[in-house]
């Protein structure tokens, strides 16, 4: 019977460890968060038409430069709340950082009709949304930092409407990766 | 007419019509965009593939399935890329490794447990099944159940 009694405590013990561990590991991260698996990691290269000019950009030619991305859409609410937010962060930081705004699944005459033209937060045309893909898009908004290497260094879900908040992820994005970051 | 002015007055309004999906590749092709549509998770709507989901992000990486299966991409390079863009968590089937193969073994583990706790119950009872023919026959004006007996014994009193 004692013998029967260990087993029985020995089971119960493995049996709340294995739930322990699992509970562990599902409770310490959010189910509906999208991992961000290009952190550190090269920016994938695109080449979009300026709505504004009309020439083709890569991203090979900003290289040297801190980039912003802005992935936004004229259907999207949020989108209308940061979209002037960082057209004001473009004119004031634009000597630190190129910003570009990228149309997500929508039409440049819709982008046309929702954004004013400006030279320094320029939009950009993506069409079917590839280059959004490529770099792992959930959603709009987003906003991208990539350093002047090219690396991508961070992202912001939602609507980025605190410029505190902007020049703080400039500032992070203007200074080297910290070494043992994979390049 | 009447569609006319629905048409004019559509087209007035602020939504205007979206970015339209890319065109369907041929039937071949296309039901392997399908197919592996299934496979993925949309980011937006969460419990849907991207197959079965209307949302304009689902429509963004069907496009791009779609792009890579035309440039003749295989199915494990197209998973490849969705992996290393949105994790594994973009596939709906956890891939059998590490931690994941509590999902795919741990039914079957309780199964099987419950199983050998049922076989023990029915084998400890089993003795019992034996042992109530031979049990002596209820006395007369007894119900056999000893409770009930016990309840008509005190009401007689």
């Amino acid at each position: 019977m004692s013998r029967r009694l260990l087993l029985g405590v020995v089971g119960v013990a493995v049996l709340t460890g294995v739930l322990f561990f699992a509970f562990a590991r599902g409770f310490g991260r959010d189910p509906h968060e999208v991992p961000f698996m290009l952190k550190g990691k090269p920016a994938p290269d695109f080449t979009l038409t300026r709505l504004d000019t009309g020439q083709t950009l890569t991203l090979a030619q900003l290289r040297g430069q801190p980039v912003v991305l802005n992935f936004w859409a004229s259907w999207c609410g949020p989108c209308k709340l940061d979209h002037p937010v960082l057209a004001r962060a473009a004119r004031r930081y634009q000597n630190d950082a190129r910003f570009f705004a990228v149309v997500f699944e929508d039409t440049p005459e819709n982008a046309r009709g929702f954004a004013p033209l400006d030279p320094s937060f320029p939009v950009l045309i993506d069409p079917q949304s590839r280059m959004a893909v490529d770099y792992g898009v959930t959603g709009v908004p987003e906003t991208y930092f990539i350093d002047a290497q090219g690396i991508i260094r961070d992202k912001y879900v939602g609507p980025l409407v605190d410029e505190v908040e902007i020049a703080r992820r400039l500032k992070a994005v203007s200074e080297p990766l910290v070494s043992g970051v994979s390049r | 007419m009447t569609s006319l002015l629905l048409v004019l007055l559509l087209a007035q309004t602020e939504h205007a019509p979206q970015q339209a999906g890319s065109a369907l590749l041929d039937p071949v092709r296309e039901a392997r965009v399908q197919a592996l549509g299934k496979q993925l998770r949309c980011p937006m709507c969460q419990g849907l593939s991207i197959a079965d989901s209307g949302s304009s992000a689902a429509r963004a990486q069907m496009d791009r399935v779609r792009e890579l299966v035309a440039e003749g991409k295989s199915d494990d390079e197209i998973r490849t890329y969705f992996v290393a863009r949105y994790g594994e968590w973009a596939l709906l089937e956890p891939p059998a490794h590490g931690f994941n193969w509590l999902v795919w073994l741990g039914p079957a583990v309780l199964l099987l447990a419950g199983a050998w706790i049922v076989a023990r119950m029915v084998r400890r009872k089993a003795p019992d099944a034996v042992a109530a023919p031979a049990a002596p026959a209820p006395a007369e004006g007894s119900s056999g159940d000893p409770y009930l007996d016990a309840v008509r014994a005190e009401l007689r009193k």
